[in-house]
C-alpha cells in the first residue's frame, strides 16, 4: 500500500510535466502552455482515476474484498 | 495549410523514399544540394565520433544491439549473416549507417569465445557507448539539415527567406540541452518550461534509481529511449553509470528506468517542436488546435 501511494505521488507531478511538454507544441508562451497543461493534466487525472476505480471494481467482483 | 501549400500542393508531399534513405549516409544530402564543404564536415564528424567510441566498445556494441547476432559459428542465423555484412540493428548507431556497418564488419566474429566476450564489461564502455550513439544522433541531425535544405530548395522560391535559426541545429542543441533550441528559435520562456519539465522527469528517474536507471549494459532497450535526452545520458555515462551496484538492486530501479525513458521521449517532442518553430519562420502554418493532439 505504501508503494502504491508512493508511486501515485510520483505519477501526479510527472503527469503534469508530461502535459507541459505535450501542450507546449500548441502554444507560444510559457503562460499559455501552463494554463493549457493544467487543464489537460486535470483531464488525464480524471481518466486515470476512473480507470483505477474500474480495475478495483473488477478485482472486487472476481477476487472479493 | 500554409500560403505556400495553397499555391503549390506539391509542398504537402514529402521528399520521397530516395531522400529519406540518402539521409542514412551523413553528408549525402548536402552533397546533392551542392554543399560540398558541409557534406565533408557531416561525413567526417559522424565517422570520427563513431570510431572514437568504437575504440572503447568494439564488439560490445553487438551486446547493446536490439537483436544481438548470437549465432551458431558454423550455421549463421539471419541476424548473424546481417551482422557479418555490416547490418547490425544497434540503435541509434544505425542512423549513421556507413560507420556502423564498417564497425560491425571489423568487430564481428561468430565464434562462441567472441560471443562470450560481448558479455564482459569493458573499461569506459559507458562513455564509448554514448559516443557511438551520439554519432547516430549527429547523423540524424545532419540528415534533418539536408532535408531542410531540400525543402527550402523545392518550396522556398527564387529568393527563399532565411529561418530564424537552422531547424536542424535547433533540434540538435535541444538534444544536448532541452529547451535551448526554443530559445534560439525565439520562444525562450516556453523553451525553459519544456526543457525544465524534461530535465526534472529525467533527474527524478536517476534519483529514484540511485543513479542506475541509465546504464546501457543493464537495460539496453530502455537506454534507446533514454538516449533521446543527450545531456542527461552524457551526465549518466560520465557520473552515475560507471558506479557499481553494491548489494541488492535499488528498490525503485524499475520506476527510475521508466521515468528516465519517459524523459528521453519527452525530449523527442521538445526536439521536434524546436525544429518546427524554426521551420515555421520560413513556412508559416495556421495555428494548430489542442484537439489535434
Amino acid at each position: 500500500m505504501t508503494q502504491l501511494l508512493f508511486r501515485t505521488a510520483v505519477l501526479l507531478p510527472v503527469l503534469c510535466l508530461i502535459a507541459i511538454v505535450v501542450m507546449g507544441q500548441f502554444h507560444v508562451t510559457a503562460k499559455e502552455t501552463l494554463r493549457a497543461a493544467a487543464r489537460r493534466a486535470g483531464r488525464w487525472i480524471v481518466w486515470i482515476g476512473l480507470l483505477v476505480l474500474g480495475m478495483e471494481l473488477i478485482a472486487v467482483f472476481f477476487i472479493g474484498w | 495549410m500554409t500560403a505556400t501549400d495553397k499555391q503549390n500542393p506539391a509542398s504537402l508531399r514529402g521528399l520521397g523514399w530516395g531522400t529519406f534513405l540518402a539521409g542514412f549516409v551523413p553528408g549525402l544530402l548536402q552533397f546533392q544540394l551542392g554543399q560540398k564543404g558541409r557534406a565533408i564536415l557531416a561525413f567526417l564528424s559522424c565517422t570520427a565520433l563513431f570510431f572514437i567510441g568504437w575504440v572503447l566498445v568494439r564488439d560490445r556494441l553487438f551486446y547493446f544491439a536490439l537483436f544481438a547476432p548470437e549465432t551458431d559459428p558454423v550455421h549463421l542465423s539471419t541476424v548473424g549473416i546481417l551482422a557479418r555484412c555490416g547490418i547490425t540493428v544497434t540503435l541509434p548507431e544505425i542512423l549513421n549507417f556507413p560507420a556502423n556497418a564498417i564497425g560491425s564488419i571489423l568487430a564481428f566474429d561468430p565464434s562462441y569465445e567472441a560471443q562470450r566476450l560481448w558479455r564482459l564489461p569493458r573499461a569506459l564502455e559507458d562513455l564509448g557507448g554514448f559516443l557511438t550513439a551520439a554519432s547516430g544522433y549527429l547523423a540524424a541531425f545532419w540528415s534533418a539539415d539536408g532535408h531542410w535544405g531540400m525543402r527550402l530548395q523545392r518550396d522556398g522560391g527564387v529568393n527563399p527567406l532565411r529561418p530564424i535559426c537552422n531547424p536542424a541545429f535547433a533540434a540538435g542543441i535541444s538534444w544536448l540541452l532541452p529547451g535551448a533550441g526554443h530559445a534560439l528559435a525565439g520562444q525562450r520562456s516556453k523553451g525553459i518550461l519544456m526543457g525544465a519539465s524534461t530535465v526534472l522527469v529525467f533527474a527524478l528517474g536517476l534519483l529514484l534509481s540511485q543513479g542506475h536507471a541509465v546504464d546501457r549494459a543493464i537495460a539496453s532497450v530502455w537506454w534507446i529511449g533514454q538516449s533521446m535526452c543527450g545531456g542527461g545520458v552524457l551526465f549518466a555515462s560520465l557520473v552515475t553509470a560507471p558506479q557499481e551496484i553494491t548489494g541488492s538492486f535499488p528498490e525503485n530501479l524499475d520506476l527510475g528506468t521508466v521515468l528516465c525513458t519517459v524523459g528521453g521521449l519527452m525530449n523527442l517532442v521538445v526536439m521536434v517542436d524546436a525544429f518546427s518553430i524554426a521551420e515555421r519562420s520560413v513556412f508559416p502554418v495556421l495555428q494548430l488546435h489542442e484537439g489535434d493532439a
